[in-house]
């Protein structure tokens, strides 16, 4: 066994000198570490990049850890992962109440989730302007907004062109599509290094125009709307609606569990932006979801929505809810 | 003659520069966590100190180019310039059926490698990629592969073919490859080597049993039968692998547990085995202190971990009509004193006989461990695979010189 170790800097000793090096996407930040956030920190940790998340409050972070522990040891009961494996993706995640930790992040998410549109838009911009303050010229800023174009949002940045939408799914975490959204003045370079970082975290790059609701949410909300209008019409039940469209249909979920899943208050909102942005009625967020959100069923956040859920988030079999 | 051998794989490139007049190791080390953040060199320039590298090391290129930096450095290094360098030799992990020998690396060897990359997709991309590299910084430099799967390439289709429709072996190649060959191969030669035997007239079985563990049968030189198969899960029970496993019990699990393939691959590949039996850990040591501790599952866990291993060396002796050599390599096979007694007793009736005072404490140490007038001499080897990439290189560089 050698007795004496010796450091060194490994720059001094390539064949061809050069400047010191960083490897891309070695390290990104997520603004907002709620559902989304969570995902993201946990995929991207799981290929071995270092994540930097920001919250409010210590408690915020501290139930961040608990729940991103939660999938993982979900995920070592179902034999997906072993032990060790869940001890290194938590090492690599970092929680901070501090904008500044930022610094050195190749690529910064905002996740963030507010409630009513006019504030919310502002806070996001308010919140790409802190980010532009802490880190590189070439770091990528991006939103997971989907409801919330690109370019209205990157517009009072410095450097516009690095602003790009990258759409995780919620629902399926496991999925393997993003969308990737390229706004009126993201440059092609931007763009490019966004499709490398989807790329090391084996994803597929759905490429979408920018548009209000994306490919994805835009067909969900009609959908969910139309689901909702049969059942209202006493054409089927939740439960049979939702297992037309999983066993007949193909989907891996139907459209009231997915939207519980989301939570009904996000839905609603992104259904007002897309309505706002398209005017077409099909749009406008059903009377029955209205009713839900008003009476604080959001799904399985709340332990209820279009079914009923444990603490754990499981379903509960007794069916669904009548308001 | 100076001989590189790099192992590359997916986030670690390992590196040993022989001299082969004498065949010494001059420099050794590796890359870690390339790619990554935290990655590192360490290098080993003989001695009592190591010295660590520390920086990013990007991709497979930057990390071949900073480790002949480091052996051609003033400081460290034990090269001159990098014409000292006469070959590089490669450990490749798959050479499906095109290659039944190392082999010197062509543009025709590269096409035949990306060919093979489906049948291992963690490993032979990042062996590729260092091929490249090496080209690419040292251009014309010779370069040799040496496959892991290519010593049992002289298997009869008897020992190789599954009892599954034809059609999906002509289509996907699904058959038994069997892995371990650079040891298998190292360890059979070197035991008749030491032993005096003519090696193309033995009959030997060789245990590699480390963290991945596989019996070869080798008859008259050539390997006939192996306990891995198509991927390196089949056959003994490993430190997370399971081994043998009826597919029928793969496909009632994966029901019952509701998973996908990717959860079944990482509950066989990693939660099972050792580890997954005895609840303890893949290592041996700590199972074995467990199982002198009076614990059940891993006193169990062992006893089933060699049973296995008997019932291999028992239906390879009957496949090759007999036994003259029977080797133990790998951790294990080289450490594992107790592992060896509890796999050999009660076999003198097959001409295996073990001298229990040569076996006792006996570690990593080449040694007979047979009693003098046992039928079967059993003999332990530590393993060497860098040296028998390092030798086909030689071998093949200086044919082709």
């Amino acid at each position: 066994m050698a007795s004496e170790i010796i450091y060194e800097s490994i720059e001094d000793f390539g064949l061809i000198r050069k400047d010191k090096s960083r490897t891309l996407f070695s390290k990104i930040g997520i603004i907002g570490c709620g559902l989304v956030g969570q995902n993201v920190a946990r995929v991207a940790s799981t290929y071995g990049i270092e994540v930097v998340f920001i919250e409010i409050s210590e408690e915020k972070i501290k139930e961040a850890y608990v729940n991103l522990g939660k999938v993982l040891d979900h995920r070592i009961e179902h034999w997906g992962l072993t032990s060790s494996e869940k001890r290194s993706i938590l090492s690599r995640i970092k929680g901070s109440m501090d904008y500044a930790d930022l610094a050195g992040c190749d690529f910064v998410i905002e996740a963030i989730r507010a409630v009513d549109r006019g504030a919310r838009l502002k806070e996001r911009k308010g919140i790409f302007r802190k980010i532009e303050e802490v880190v590189d010229q070439d770091c990528i800023i991006a939103t997971n907004s989907t409801t919330i174009v690109i370019t209205e949002l990157s517009s009072e940045l410095r450097h516009r062109e690095r602003c790009v939408s990258l759409h995780f799914f919620v629902s399926s975490p496991e999925a393997r599509v993003i969308e990737v959204v390229k706004g009126l003045y993201t440059s092609d370079a931007a763009y490019e290094k966004v499709c490398k970082f989807v790329n090391m975290i084996n994803r597929k790059i759905i490429p979408v125009a920018e548009s209000a609701g994306l490919v994805s949410i835009r067909l969900f909300v009609v959908l969910l709307n139309e689901a909702c209008e049969e059942m209202m019409e006493g054409v089927s039940t939740v439960e049979d609606i939702d297992e037309t469209m999983r066993i007949g249909l193909g989907m891996r979920m139907g459209p009231f569990e997915v939207a519980d899943i989301m939570g009904l208050d996000k839905v609603v909102m992104w259904m007002e932006n897309i309505y706002s942005e398209f005017g077409d009625v099909r749009y406008k967020p059903s009377p029955y979801i209205k009713r839900l959100v008003r009476a604080k069923q959001f799904g399985v956040s709340s332990g209820k929505g279009f079914y009923r859920y444990d603490h754990e988030g499981n379903r509960l079999l007794a069916g669904s809810t009548n308001c | 003659m100076k001989i590189l051998v790099l192992n590359c794989g997916s986030s670690s490139i390992k590196y040993q520069l022989f001299t082969m007049g004498n065949r010494k190791v001059i420099a050794k080390g590796g890359i870690e966590k390339l790619g990554l953040k935290g990655s590192f060199l360490k290098h080993d320039p003989g001695g009592d100190r190591q010295v660590v590298f520390e920086g990013e090391i990007l991709d497979h290129k930057s990390g071949v180019e900073y480790i002949l930096g480091v052996l051609t450095s003033e400081k460290y290094g034990c090269l001159k310039s990098l014409e000292e360098l006469d070959a590089v030799g490669h450990r490749v992990v798959h050479g499906g059926e095109y290659f039944s020998a190392s082999e010197l690396i062509t543009d025709e060897v590269i096409d035949a490698l990306t060919k093979c990359a489906d049948l291992a997709p963690l490993h032979n991309p990042p062996n590729l990629k260092g091929i490249q590299a090496m080209e690419e910084l040292i251009p014309g430099i010779p370069q040799v592969g040496v496959f892991d799967t290519a010593f049992h390439q002289t298997m009869d289709p008897v020992a190789y073919m599954y009892g599954i429709p034809y059609v999906l072996y002509k289509k996907y190649g699904i058959r038994r490859y069997g892995f371990h060959g650079t040891s298998h191969r190292y360890v059979t030669s070197r035991a008749c080597e030491i032993l005096n035997r003519e090696y193309n007239s033995q009959k030997i079985i060789s245990c590699h049993l480390g963290n991945g563990a596989s019996v070869a049968a080798v008859k008259n030189g050539q390997s006939i039968d192996t306990s891995m198969g198509f991927t390196p899960l089949e056959g003994l029970i490993m430190g997370t692998r399971c081994g043998d496993l009826d597919v029928g019990a793969a496909m009632y699990i994966m029901e019952k547990e509701a998973i996908g393939l990717k959860s079944a691959s990482v509950l066989f590949n990693k939660h099972s085995g050792m580890l997954g039996m005895t609840g303890i850990s893949s290592d041996m040591r700590e199972i074995e202190i467990a199982a002198g501790g009076g614990n059940e599952r891993a006193r169990l866990g062992l006893e089933i971990y060699n049973y296995k291993i008997k019932k291999y060396i028992g239906s390879y002796i009957a496949a090759m009509g007999g036994l003259d050599i029977l080797v133990f390599t790998g951790g294990i096979g080289e450490n594992g004193d107790e592992t060896r007694f509890e796999i050999l007793k009660e076999m003198e009736f097959l001409g295996i006989s073990v001298d229990d005072g040569k076996n006792k404490g006996l570690r990593g140490r080449e040694q007979v461990i047979s009693k003098d007038d046992s039928p079967v001499t059993v003999v332990v080897i530590p393993t060497d695979e860098e040296l028998m990439i390092a030798l086909d290189t030689e071998k093949i560089v200086s044919k082709k010189g």
